[in-house]
């Protein structure tokens, strides 16, 4: 693809993101060289390790295959991995427990992200840098250090969490080790580490609203509560659309806290799709029917995108 | 310590008629009595939220401070009785963390210089050329940073083990040595980048490598600066590839350690220690985030308003 470069500037239409210098490089063969050799290592390695893996994630999933033997030892079945991934029961709880963590996920971390943004974007108040840097650092710690912290926090007898609920009368729910509220639990690890991460962004698309916006309303008699359903939401749209993209894909991927403290359980309640598709594959050696569920979400995270985009796009 | 100078919010009052172009951050003349409570009310949730950001990380701090014995007692006790240093030690000694902790200084330091080298390159070119079919590629290019990595596991621990790299730190790093997210960064500052500058160096004889190591290179230190602590802390808190690829545990990158620890001491009276080494596996990438977080949390929020 990069072979076909052309000479800058020789008749091509004109750059959109950027101008490049036009007249004084047209026509030398210095620049195409450079071009295809700052770009090659880049596309090379997607190449390798993104695209070729994409293609044959779809090509295994038509295949039985344990993934620990050569290439060569794929059976075709055409669909049936597919088939048996919709009609076992283990996988269709993945399917539904990673739709209702990513939802939850989404519906607690957005309303809190965007309200904790516009604190953090009060003017005057004094210690906002400080709550933002505490917010934001939970998002550089390793999700297996967050895991440990928590699992710690929900321990049953000597955990804090049990205690102060103790005092107020209520009994342990049992939290990980219960079906009802063992992904619940997950869920908080989640809003607790990426937090910050949505606030930050939010903040700097709040930005981005320019003021005298708000000043018209105020001088037509709008009070905060009207400014911000009518202003400050509709101009944050496409920071609020990228927000919630990326909260679905990085909740999508949950994995750690499941591997690490419940695997899957209990009764399949914590069973996630990242997980899922691990152990089908690396622990049980069904690469077939992993791949089928890879792809399947493959698909079904672009369809997301797709509408998530569209939304975004159509009224802006 | 801050975003970018805040612009201004609606003020909390609705009774009075604004000032135009009233600076907000100034002592304020026009707000009436009833702003203070709602500045007071502010203030609650702002030291409430913080307080409940904390208090996790407390409980780490204080957890690795106790005596095991300590640790176990119900009621948890909130400050340390009898604090102690010895969860760290015991952390070090039972397992091979020094070494693990090492593996990860490897594998996210040669991750990350490779990122922003192929990165650095590659943003020039979507920034300042022109070819047909470039912003298809480029767009192709950024629309890989939404693929989750479990989409891809299987056949590429296929393709790393058919190159015979499997547990090896090369294996490791291999497919993570372009990452779609920081081509996207660092086209986003390249274009910031005067075309002037680059076609007077042109003239000037210089070759495209040295425009983009003398020229374009210096110009970029906060895009430096956020792609490396972004990746650092990506690679060094990355799980499940390390744990799909690897197996002796002499190349164990520290999070892979700190797993094994937890999985093997689950219910045992050893989770001081395990706290111990949560807390130390954070420290690199808490540290690398504090230096450098003024510059980094701009450029990350940057990749959210376009």
């Amino acid at each position: 693809m990069t072979t076909t470069l052309d000479a800058p500037g020789r008749g091509t239409r004109p750059a959109r993101g950027g101008g490049a210098p036009t007249s004084k490089q047209a026509g030398t063969k210095k620049y195409r060289l450079a071009a295809v050799g700052f770009l090659s290592p880049a596309l090379l390695l997607i190449c390798a390790f993104v695209v070729v893996p994409m293609v044959l994630t779809f090509w295994i999933s038509l295949h039985r295959w344990s993934m620990f033997t050569p290439l060569t030892d794929m059976e075709f079945v055409g669909t049936e991995n597919y088939r048996s991934v919709l009609s076992s029961a283990s996988h269709l709880a993945a399917l539904t427990n990673t739709v209702v963590y990513v939802g939850l996920s989404a519906a607690v971390t957005i309303p809190l992200a965007f309200l904790l943004a516009l604190l953090l974007y009060f003017p005057g108040l004094h210690g906002r840098g400080l709550v933002r840097v505490l917010l934001f650092s939970t998002y550089v710690v390793p999700t297996v250090a967050i895991v440990i912290i928590w699992s710690n926090l929900y321990a049953p007898g000597h955990g804090p969490i049990d205690n102060v609920l103790a005092l107020a009368g209520i009994s342990s729910p049992g939290w990980l080790s219960n079906p009802d509220t063992a992904l619940l639990s997950l869920v908080v690890f989640n809003v607790w580490q990426m937090l910050g991460y949505y606030v930050v962004l939010l903040v700097a698309g709040l930005t981005q609203i320019p003021e005298e916006i708000y000043e018209a309303a105020r001088l037509d008699g709008a009070g905060p509560v009207r400014q911000t359903v009518s202003i400050t939401v509709p101009l944050l749209r496409n920071t609020l659309v990228f927000v919630l993209l990326m909260t679905v894909i990085n909740s999508i991927q949950v994995f750690d806290p499941v591997y690490l403290l419940t695997q899957g359980g209990p009764v399949d309640s914590t069973n996630v799709l990242s997980f899922d598709i691990q152990r089908t594959a690396f622990q049980f050696g069904l690469a077939g029917e992993a791949s089928a569920m890879a792809f399947s979400l493959l698909v079904l995270l672009a369809a997301v995108a797709g509408i998530l985009v569209g939304a975004g796009r159509r009224r802006s | 310590m801050s975003l970018p100078p805040p612009v201004s919010v609606p003020p909390p009052v609705d009774d009075v008629a604004p000032v135009v172009g009233t600076d907000r951050n100034a002592p304020d003349r026009r707000r009436p009595r009833r702003s203070r409570w709602r500045r007071l009310a502010l203030y609650a949730v702002l030291v409430a939220v913080a307080v409940i950001q904390f208090a996790p990380l407390y409980w780490l701090i204080i957890s690795t401070l106790k005596t095991p014995q300590e640790f176990a007692s119900i009621p948890p006790t909130w400050f340390p009785e009898a604090p102690t240093l010895e969860a760290y030690a015991r952390v070090f000694q039972d397992v091979p963390f020094g070494r693990s902790i090492l593996n990860s200084i490897f594998i996210a330091g040669v991750s990350s210089l490779a990122v922003l080298v192929t990165s650095t390159m590659a943003g020039y070119v979507f920034a300042k050329y022109r070819f047909p079919g470039r912003d298809a590629i480029f767009w192709g290019v950024v629309a890989t940073m939404f693929l989750p990595p479990i989409v891809t596991l299987v056949p590429l621990y296929h393709v790393v083990s058919s190159l015979g790299l499997s547990d090896s730190y090369l294996g490791v790093m291999l497919p993570w040595l372009v990452n779609a997210f920081g081509i996207f960064l660092m086209r986003q500052f390249i274009a910031d980048v005067p075309d002037e500058l680059i076609d007077a160096a042109r003239i000037d004889g210089a070759s495209e490598l040295r425009i983009l190591v003398q020229v374009v290179a210096p110009l970029l230190r906060p895009a430096t600066i956020t792609l490396l602590v972004f990746t650092i802390v990506y690679y060094w808190n990355n799980f499940l590839w390390p744990l799909s690829i690897l197996q002796s545990e002499a190349k164990y990158p520290v999070v892979l350690t700190l797993s094994r620890l937890l999985s093997y001491t689950m219910g045992v009276g050893y989770q001081n220690v395990v706290m111990a080494g949560a807390l130390v596996a954070s420290l690199p990438t808490l540290l690398i985030f504090l230096l450098a977080q003024r510059v980094f949390v701009q450029g990350i929020a940057r990749t959210g308003v376009k």
